[in-house]
């Protein structure tokens, strides 16, 4: 796979997505958190700073990178499937892979951006005294969370090609939403669990931790950042595998 | 260049193409067959899109599904009328040129030479979607012989066509096929493939019913009950002339006796003896149809021949 090659598919994809349709949700994703931050700004204490630093984590790396992968990386594939242009791509040499990785990037580039401003915007709203640090964090979870969560949405969208935006909502639900928060050892293997154990062991907040200690987990960080890598290779990998060996339908058969 | 051994593809209990044998050498050559017939299995089956469940597809010496790198020989224009509505020619036609491996400055000249090849120069910088569809049928060429390649495969090109847009296109390709380079062009338009090729497959129901040139396959016919059909109001008269001639096979009256149906063994007699007969006994027919002339008593002809229905 040539680099230089999927970051051409990540340009032709970054000017064919500009439209203003998607920079709509682009802006509407970025001011969805900081409204509520702002309400909850003037409501809620920063002293201790947990309560509105765990709106700010939820809110940015969590909902933001989430609602913006599932409406960009989940259909990547999907719509060219769909759309019947799949073929055009698939008849390259280079094709499948390098359209794949190019897509996955471009999905993580439109929705990490979003959420790289969403969460500075936030971390000034908030104004609280360790500032820079929380907007650090919060700026590594998204990076984590995007390449992440790209990789899974990637994967839904290149196994469920039909009905691809219901499979993925379900998984976000079900797994990401529902899973993670149930305290068992159930949750350690979604990407949210890995994300809050890095905002509690990053933010310092060692009581939170202890007191839930099944959501927040006990685990070192350099752990947590091995499974979100281990899950990111492991799944695009899939996606690849799945891409190359796949017979997706090209059309009515004349 | 293409070599297909017994190749069948099933989806599911629903078969795609069946059992085709054929090995085609460098050359033009017309796919025919009616719609759902298999031809886009077989092309996709040859571009490696699909897996055969049984047989083996070499293109150029190598299987499509595994080695990736003979589509680069290739050259597809599909079917489907899809492109990306907000995306200039120029764009999309240099991305699936970049595809294949080429640097940014050499795609930029082939898909510029491309576009030129097929009058599309002023209108490359336009978004795709406020093209007609005349205009996206050139671009789909435009792509599918960008990257030079030594095979052009071509599903339904004719497709949507004006008068105009169909000569450009049989111009277009007679160019590519005399300039030496291969081309497999799938059609069930019958004289849309002999104004530019005189090969042919004949593929129905996922079969490969005949292969070659026009005269081998009247040469196959020449042995196959074929089936005649007279139209005119004084066709009935024609029963008594018929019915002792060992050359017809059966006959078929309708009910309000305007159209006689033949199954004939060898047409040519028919053809020798019918305006003697139109002149002795003041008859008047109207039309004859045979299966030289229609696709569909074509292919019912092969299909007897294929059963083994021969004289």
């Amino acid at each position: 796979m040539n680099p230089v090659l999927v970051l051409d598919v990540m340009r032709f994809e970054l000017a064919r997505s500009m439209t203003i349709g998607r920079i709509a949700i682009w802006f509407a994703l970025v001011t969805f958190p900081v409204t509520l931050i702002s309400i909850l700004r003037m409501k809620v204490p920063i002293d201790p700073i947990e309560p509105i630093g765990f709106a700010v984590y939820f809110l940015v790396p969590e909902v933001v990178c989430l609602l913006g992968l599932l409406l960009w990386a989940t259909p990547a594939i999907a719509t060219e499937i769909e759309g019947q242009t799949w073929i055009y791509l698939a008849m390259r040499q280079s094709g499948r892979v390098t359209v794949l990785m190019g897509k996955y990037l471009t999905a993580v580039a439109w929705s990490l951006s979003a959420a790289l401003v969403a969460a500075t915007l936030c971390v000034v709203i908030v104004n609280a005294p360790e500032s820079l640090r929380m907007w650090w964090v919060m700026c590594a979870l998204a990076t984590l969370s995007c390449f992440a969560h790209a990789a899974i949405f990637l994967l839904i969208g290149v196994i469920f090609h039909r009905r691809t935006m219901v499979m993925a909502v379900v998984y976000t639900l079900g797994i990401e939403y529902g899973l993670s928060f149930v305290p068992a050892v159930a949750n350690k293997i979604t990407v949210n669990y890995h994300l809050r154990g890095l905002l509690a062991d990053w933010m310092k907040w060692d009581e939170i931790r202890t007191q839930a200690e099944t959501l927040y987990g006990i685990e070192l960080a350099s752990t947590h950042l091995a499974a979100l890598g281990l899950y990111t290779v492991t799944l695009l990998c899939v996606s690849i595998i799945r891409l190359t060996t796949a017979e997706f339908p090209t059309q009515q058969d004349g | 260049m293409i070599q297909l051994s017994g190749i069948s593809k099933l989806y599911g209990n629903v078969i795609g193409v069946n059992d085709i044998t054929v090995d085609l050498p460098a050359g033009a050559y017309g796919l025919v067959g009616p719609n759902g017939s298999g031809k886009t299995t077989f092309i996709n089956l040859l571009i490696g899109q699909l897996r055969p469940t049984l047989g083996k597809v070499r293109v150029f010496g190598d299987n499509p599904w595994r080695r990736r790198r003979v589509l680069r020989r290739m050259g597809l224009c599909p079917a489907t009328d899809v492109l990306y509505p907000n995306v200039s020619a120029l764009d999309w036609v240099r991305y699936q040129v970049r595809l294949h491996g080429f640097s940014r400055v050499e795609s930029d000249r082939l898909a510029r030479e491309a576009l030129a090849s097929v009058s599309m120069t002023d209108e490359m910088h336009r978004q795709m979607g406020t093209y007609s569809l005349g205009m996206r049928q050139r671009t789909k060429i435009a792509q599918a012989i960008a990257h030079q390649p030594q095979l052009l495969i071509l599903d339904e090109p004719y497709n949507g066509l004006d008068p105009v847009g169909r000569y450009q296109m049989t111009e277009l390709l007679r160019t590519w096929a005399v300039d030496g380079r291969s081309l497999l062009f799938a059609s069930h338009v019958l004289h849309e493939i002999e104004a530019i090729t005189s090969s042919f497959l004949l593929i129905h129901g996922g079969r490969l019913l005949a292969s070659g040139t026009a005269s081998e396959i009247e040469g196959i016919l020449a042995d196959t009950p074929q089936e005649v059909t007279l139209v005119g109001k004084d066709v009935g008269r024609l029963v008594s002339r018929l019915s002792d001639s060992p050359w017809v096979d059966a006959m078929h009256l309708t009910s309000n006796r305007n159209e006689l149906r033949l199954a004939l063994n060898d047409p040519t007699q028919l053809y020798q003896r019918l305006s003697a007969w139109i002149d002795q006994d003041e008859l008047q027919i109207d039309q004859l149809q045979s299966a030289n002339g229609e696709l569909t008593s074509l292919f019912e002809s092969l299909l007897r021949h294929h059963r083994g229905e021969t004289r």
